[in-house]
């Protein structure tokens, strides 16, 4: 995959997921109102408002702000997120996480220093998804 | 923010990945998978081979070797590579179309009297089906 910028390398930021070629990456200036879907797994560092359904693992960074229904496989949160969290897996809630709303996973870990107002649920996988499931494999 | 070369951080849509809706930031932005929608970079766009972008783009260059469609602006450069498809209408400050390449649709300078309405307002979502 080429890398257009001719001149410049980039910047030693975490962009390094390009070489691993299925982890999407949205910087921590990226804005991003709207539906997210597909596989594999994705890095937020930035602002999402929306909907994520993703068949891989959402990493929250410390420094992204979420908004709407987020599922993935697994969730590793390090940000801060307001809304639906759903995993098929398991959430972990690092020391910054800050989180409201509901979470809805088998399992759950939370680091001391996670913020969470809001519910848990946690059940099977089985009944963990409704309707909308696209894995796309 | 740099103007001259595009440094800053790049994101990346990664091939098995649809973003529907409006991408927005001072960032460039490699799109291997599909886009729809609104595409705002203060810096610039990517679309590798895989890549399909649906969408009204204001970018600062903007390098196809996949598909667009929809209504470009490209305030530096539009570079559309040998195996990138443009359908729509572009706007660019300079364009390199190279051999194979395809363009379909309108180009037009930027700065010209021939351009039609600038997409200066952040607020534009406009699809392109």
């Amino acid at each position: 995959m080429g890398i257009f910028t001719k001149d410049k390398p980039e910047a030693a930021a975490p962009d390094a997921a390009r070489s691993s070629g299925d982890t999407a990456f949205f910087g921590a200036k990226l804005s991003i109102k709207g539906k997210v879907t597909g596989s594999g797994n994705l890095i937020v560092m930035g602002k999402l408002e929306g909907e994520v359904e993703l068949a891989g693992e959402l990493v929250v960074a410390p420094t992204a702000v979420l908004n709407g229904e987020i599922r993935a496989v697994t969730l590793a949160v390090s940000g801060n997120v307001t809304g639906t969290l759903t995993a098929r897996e398991k959430i972990h809630l690092e020391k910054s996480a800050v989180v409201s709303g509901r979470m809805a996973t088998p399992r759950i870990s939370m680091v001391d220093g996670a913020t969470f107002n809001g519910e848990i649920e946690m059940k099977k996988p089985a009944d963990d998804t409704p309707s909308k499931r696209s894995d796309k494999k | 923010m740099a103007k001259d070369a595009s440094s800053g951080t790049t994101s990346l849509v990664s091939r098995p990945v649809v973003v529907e809706g409006e991408i927005s930031g001072e960032e460039n932005l490699h799109v291997d998978g599909r886009v729809k929608g609104v595409i705002r970079l203060s810096g610039d766009l990517f679309v590798g081979a895989s890549g399909v972008v649906e969408a009204e783009v204001d970018a600062r260059s903007i390098v196809i070797q996949g598909a667009v469609t929809g209504k470009v602006l490209a305030r530096h450069q539009l570079e559309v590579q040998p195996s990138g498809r443009f359908n729509g209408e572009a706007t660019a400050a300079s364009y390199e179309i190279r051999q194979g390449a395809v363009f379909e649709g309108v180009s037009r300078m930027l700065g010209s009297k021939s351009q039609a309405e600038k997409p200066a307002s952040p607020k534009e979502p406009e699809l392109k089906k």
